[in-house]
């Protein structure tokens, strides 16, 4: 035991280079993956506006053989270049799916409040978190190098063979993706092991499974996701690679392998890899909701099943991404009817949120702006979700610009909304400092009206049949691809704005000493720490009146 | 409950004394129970395996194997592992004459505490205090803290047993 020791000694603040480096302090590591998300996000960004500038009108002005250009009064010939297209739309969804959103809200806020919501002093690993943190990194420079190396990787975030492994004589692109992916999902999997077990086994005394705050909950179901299905993906890659270089066949027709057979492993771990990517914006949105409408949570226990269901069922619906590679009807009934099924927990939680809604005291501040537009949002890309359930429907919009803006609208929008709320409702709590109000909803409303814009005419430019993943297209779709680019660039200026609010706000932001800063009904334990909250916290167990709002459950 | 009454009888007989007149454990409070970690590794099994189901038969099968069974593994071992860190105890055993405190830790050496039950004093410390409700004994060679990783009310119901235990009724 330890001499007792009455008075002790401050130890030393860490240096820069040893704070942000070496960090084994879950909420630095938190404010790390932040940042470098974003950045990140920034550059995937960036891609599609590229992306949409060349889609803006027929024919191809910019992505040209003779080389990119920037304008298209550059002069000249120009010979469409598809593979640039197909490098771009690649390295937007690798980027997207595994190096910004789930670094962000599940490495990011994840790694910053679910210790504090379950009243931890650090994560149950604080090395490994390091080495989670530092693994992505890694991932992110080998993902870039897939980009910009031999001409860069181009067979879809999906890297369906036989297609992914057509270009192994002359390009290592693929590879360097693939092994992108194997780090990054190194640094998930590691992640998430260390997000499982402070969870399970370090939650605050008297604090129950039922009585966690849903944040906490969010963040394990995903953790359990990525456990669960980053193997699978793993195992599917590294198949993949061989087949590439080492001519094993699991993959190719001419020697027995079956390609059909990747598409249900990789969708095994794609399709709980969308609910990965939206369920940790589930738990912020119900704490911005409760925490706005100054009531508690409609339906905790509810919420917290619905979230373990729709991770549950996630796993047993992957097919449904491919009803047109040649399944048995039963098959296909199969995966329809699951599929559905999956609308009743998302239901539930969308009611919960409404009726935690109603008659509360609603004040629009940003946070909840951006979680109103994240249930509009949401139940709308639900909604065609259910349509495209339907393996007949599906036939028909199959591969076409209706997917683009279903998954665009749960996913993208809906992650991403998650995200900006997280940030407006715990920029103070994390740097002390608050954003101008004003600026939080300029933004609000410019991304709102931006992102609706981009996606919603989609919707028609796939009912009319744009097939997805098409540098061109013929005169016919040129009306709503103009519409839809613009609404990009409000986008990416609300985007870019969103980045002047945060470096403004962090210098010159005003500061927040009230520790619950947006009243009573921000009730979770790290409401009871000062902004930016101490190095570190919870060195003794909280009791349990800091978080027990409703004892009598 | 992070405080246990230990079984006097399996405590060693120590300088002919006997069995302890009573003896206290401590333990951090882990949220994990025993039956949380079956049915947490058995779902896990169970849902990781679904892939495994649709390739039987196929080399694939083989390959894919490795990864899962990789997996089920490290999560095993990562809860295995956060219990062995929160392994630490500390055992209080009273005789008539002599008091003792031992602190478990894992992957350290055993540290301990003696003194003579009729001079040790249990303060709690409120002011210039690392934990709320600090509670140190007094009356041996060095004044030593227990309890630490317990929560503030736990240690004031640890007080009032310590007291009761080191002073019975006559």
């Amino acid at each position: 035991m330890a001499d007792a020791a009455i008075q002790q000694p401050e130890h030393d603040r860490p240096g820069f280079f040893t704070r942000w480096f070496m960090s084994t302090n879950h909420k630095d590591i938190g404010i790390l993956y932040l940042f470098t998300a974003g950045v990140v996000g920034l550059i995937s960004v960036i891609f599609t506006v590229y992306m949409r500038m060349e889609l803006m009108e027929p024919g191809v002005q910019y992505m040209c053989t003779e080389g990119a250009r920037l304008t298209a009064a550059a002069a000249g010939e120009c010979t469409p270049d598809g593979h640039l297209w197909n490098v771009m739309i690649t390295g937007h969804g690798v980027l997207m799916m595994f190096f910004v959103v789930i670094p962000a809200l599940f490495g990011g806020f994840g790694n910053y409040f679910m210790p504090l919501m379950i009243g931890a002093p650090d994560m149950a690993f604080p090395r490994l978190n390091n080495l989670s943190y530092w693994l992505y990194v890694a991932g992110t420079a080998l993902a870039f190098c897939a980009v910009f190396i031999d001409g860069g990787a181009g067979p879809g975030w999906t890297f369906y063979p036989p297609l992914s492994w057509q270009d192994a004589p002359t390009s290592r692109a693929v590879d360097f993706a693939i092994f992108a992916i194997h780090v990054s999902g190194a640094s998930s999997i590691l992640g998430s092991i260390n997000i499982i077990t402070t969870f399970l086994n370090m939650r605050a005394p008297g604090m129950t499974l039922h009585k966690v705050p849903l944040f906490a909950w969010s963040i394990f179901v995903t953790a359990w996701l990525l456990l669960l299905s980053l193997p699978v993906l793993a195992g599917a890659i590294t198949m993949l690679l061989t087949d590439r270089n080492f001519g094993t066949t699991f993959f190719d027709v001419a020697g027995g392998g079956d390609p059909v057979l990747f598409q249900h492993i990789f969708w095994f771990f794609g399709h709980p890899e969308v609910y990965i990517v939206i369920l940790p914006a589930f738990g912020v949105i119900s704490h911005v909701v409760a925490t706005f409408s100054r009531k508690p949570i409609f339906g905790y226990l509810p919420m917290v099943y619905a979230l373990v269901a729709i991770g549950g069922l996630g796993f047993v619906v992957w097919a449904h991404h491919m009803y047109t590679v040649g399944m048995t009807l039963t098959q296909q009934a199969y995966f329809m009817v699951a599929t559905m099924v999956i609308a009743v927990p998302t239901g539930i939680k969308i009611f919960s949120w409404v009726a935690t809604m109603w008659q509360g005291s609603i004040t629009f501040e940003t946070p909840m702006l951006f979680a109103i537009g994240f249930i509009f949002l949401f139940t709308l890309g639900g909604v065609t979700g259910i349509m495209l359930s339907q393996a007949g429907i599906d036939r028909a919009y199959h591969d076409t610009y209706f997917v683009v803006a279903h998954f665009h609208y749960v996913m993208s929008l809906g992650a991403v909304f998650g995200i900006f709320a997280a940030i407006y409702y715990w920029f103070a709590k994390m740097s002390g400092r608050q954003y101008p109000e004003w600026a939080g909803k300029l933004h609000f409303w410019l991304f709102f009206i931006g992102a609706n814009l981009t996606f919603f005419p989609q919707h028609f430019l796939g009912r009319q049949g744009m097939p997805r993943r098409y540098i061109d297209y013929p005169d016919a779709f040129a009306l709503w691809n103009y519409v839809s680019s613009i609404g990009a660039f409000i986008s990416f200026a609300s985007f870019l704005f969103f980045i002047g609010v945060v470096f403004y706000a962090l210098r010159f932001g005003r500061k927040v000493e009230e520790k619950a800063y947006w009243g009573e009904h921000a009730d979770t334990l790290e409401w009871t720490l000062p902004n930016p909250p101490p190095e570190h916290t919870f060195e003794t167990l909280p009791t349990r009146e800091e978080w027990d709002r409703s004892p009598g459950h | 409950m992070p405080i246990l009454d230990g079984d006097t009888t399996k405590a060693a007989p120590r300088n002919g004394r006997g069995f302890p007149r009573a003896r206290l454990i401590l333990r951090p409070h882990k949220s994990l129970t025993p039956e949380g970690f079956v049915w947490f590794i058995g779902l896990t099994a169970a849902l990781i395996s679904v892939p495994l189901l649709s390739i039987l038969g196929n080399p694939i099968f083989w390959a894919l194997l490795p990864f899962i069974l990789a997996a089920v593994w490290a999560i095993w071992a990562a809860l295995k592992r956060s219990w062995r860190d929160m392994d630490v105890y500390e055992e209080v055993l009273i005789w008539d004459d002599l008091m003792r405190l031992e602190r478990h830790e894992p992957r350290r050496p055993l540290r301990d505490w003696e003194a003579n039950p009729y001079w040790v004093r249990v303060a709690m410390h409120q002011k210039g205090a690392p934990v709320p409700n600090y509670l140190t004994l007094q009356g041996g060679a060095r004044e030593v803290e227990l309890g630490a990783f317990l929560t503030p009310p736990e240690r004031v119901v640890l007080k009032d047993r310590l007291e009761r235990e080191l002073r019975p009724a006559p």
